[in-house]
């Protein structure tokens, strides 16, 4: 049994009465607080196991831990700016996590300042897919032609492509405007013409979402969100010249 | 536009991968979390969520699976489809277990 102190987000300090019934707390340093819980360290320990083929279910317990951490970060969300910190940040206990706003205080100060008032969503676009192609029939005819048929076919579903990109391109300026920054996904997979998040500030949501729904003609736009900040917290905050004595204990 | 439509995949995506990173201090080895991360990475590549990313952009093409660009079937119609393709497998299975015989005569 070790008990450690999970760190959940940075966020101001104020009155935290979220999560009733669970050890979720703040401990607060200058007007800055960082988001608690205890936790027993061999969960953490435990996780790397059963590398599922289907991909994890719910049960799973780095799903269980991962839809936690989200949890406590959006019920602080949900009423102040925060900044959600890296799954798995564990303190060794209420001073290092003192120490650790107060080393870091302007900086955190400042990229809370900049996520203040906003929210993050994230868009995907895709090709549609189009049924209409698969009533040609293939059988009967002659080499020729089917060679001729595939050519046509490959051909269309470029140019398909092409605009495809161009409309993904077109909806990207378009949400751009209303975003205080974006953050691209650092691998999109490949059948996907636009997969980026965007940081926008509450009285550009409207505007945002009237882009979205206005679409543009060919592509499959997906929405998620409204998330906490998780794509525009991307940053290290390191401890300047204290660090080295006490990083990975 | 539903945006309260956050799966599985998304959320791992975001928590697994994003967020400040606290250098120092950290009584966790960091760098086990990273790995975890990269292979829970994988697993959400896997079948099961491919569809939902959008990594499944060429099943609906019938240019590169014509056989599968047919999505209208409806749910009640696959079991007999089924069921006429396992009789005709039990068919051809009986039929070849009649003719080794044969077969072995001819070689």
């Amino acid at each position: 049994m070790t008990l450690g102190l999970c760190a959940y987000a940075i966020t101001l300090d104020h009155e935290l009465d979220l999560l009733p019934g669970t050890d979720v707390r703040l401990v607060a340093h200058r007007g800055l607080g960082l988001v608690v819980a205890d936790v027993e360290l061999t969960q953490f320990a435990e996780l790397d196991t059963d590398p599922a083929i289907d991909g994890p279910g719910e049960d799973d317990p780095l799903v269980v831990l991962a839809r936690r951490h989200d949890a406590v970060v959006r019920a602080v969300f949900e009423r102040r700016p925060v900044l959600p910190l890296r799954f798995g940040t564990v303190l060794r206990d209420e001073a290092a996590a003192t120490r650790l706003l107060g080393e870091r205080h302007a900086l955190a100060k400042c990229e809370l300042d900049r996520v203040a008032g906003h929210r993050e969503w994230g868009v995907r676009a895709r090709l549609p897919h189009r049924p209409d192609d698969r009533a040609v029939r293939l059988d009967g005819l002659s080499g020729t032609e089917y060679l001729a048929r595939r050519r046509k076919r490959l051909t269309a579903a470029e140019h398909g492509r092409q605009r495809g990109a161009e409309d993904a391109a077109a909806l990207h300026a378009a949400l751009t405007r209303h975003a205080t920054d974006t953050a691209p996904r650092a691998h999109r997979s490949p059948g996907l013409l636009l997969d980026t998040a965007y940081l926008v500030p509450a009285r550009e949501e409207a505007a945002f979402h009237a882009e979205l729904r206005r679409g543009v003609g060919g592509v499959e736009v997906a929405l998620t969100g409204p998330w906490p900040p998780y794509s525009f917290a991307r940053l290290e905050l390191s401890a300047g010249d204290r660090s080295e004595a006490i990083a990975h204990a | 536009m539903d945006g309260n439509s956050n799966s599985l995949a998304d959320v791992l995506e975001r928590v697994l991968d994003k967020g400040v990173v606290i250098v120092g201090d950290i009584a966790v080895n960091v760098v086990d979390i990273e790995l975890l991360t990269l292979r829970l990475r994988l697993f959400i590549a896997s079948a099961q969520t491919a569809r939902e990313m959008g990594m499944d952009w060429w099943t609906g093409d019938p240019f590169f699976t014509p056989r599968t660009a047919d999505r209208s079937v409806e749910p009640g119609r696959e079991p007999a489809e089924l069921e006429r393709l396992r009789g005709r497998i039990t068919e051809l299975e009986r039929a070849l277990g009649e003719a080794p015989a044969e077969k072995g005569a001819r070689r």
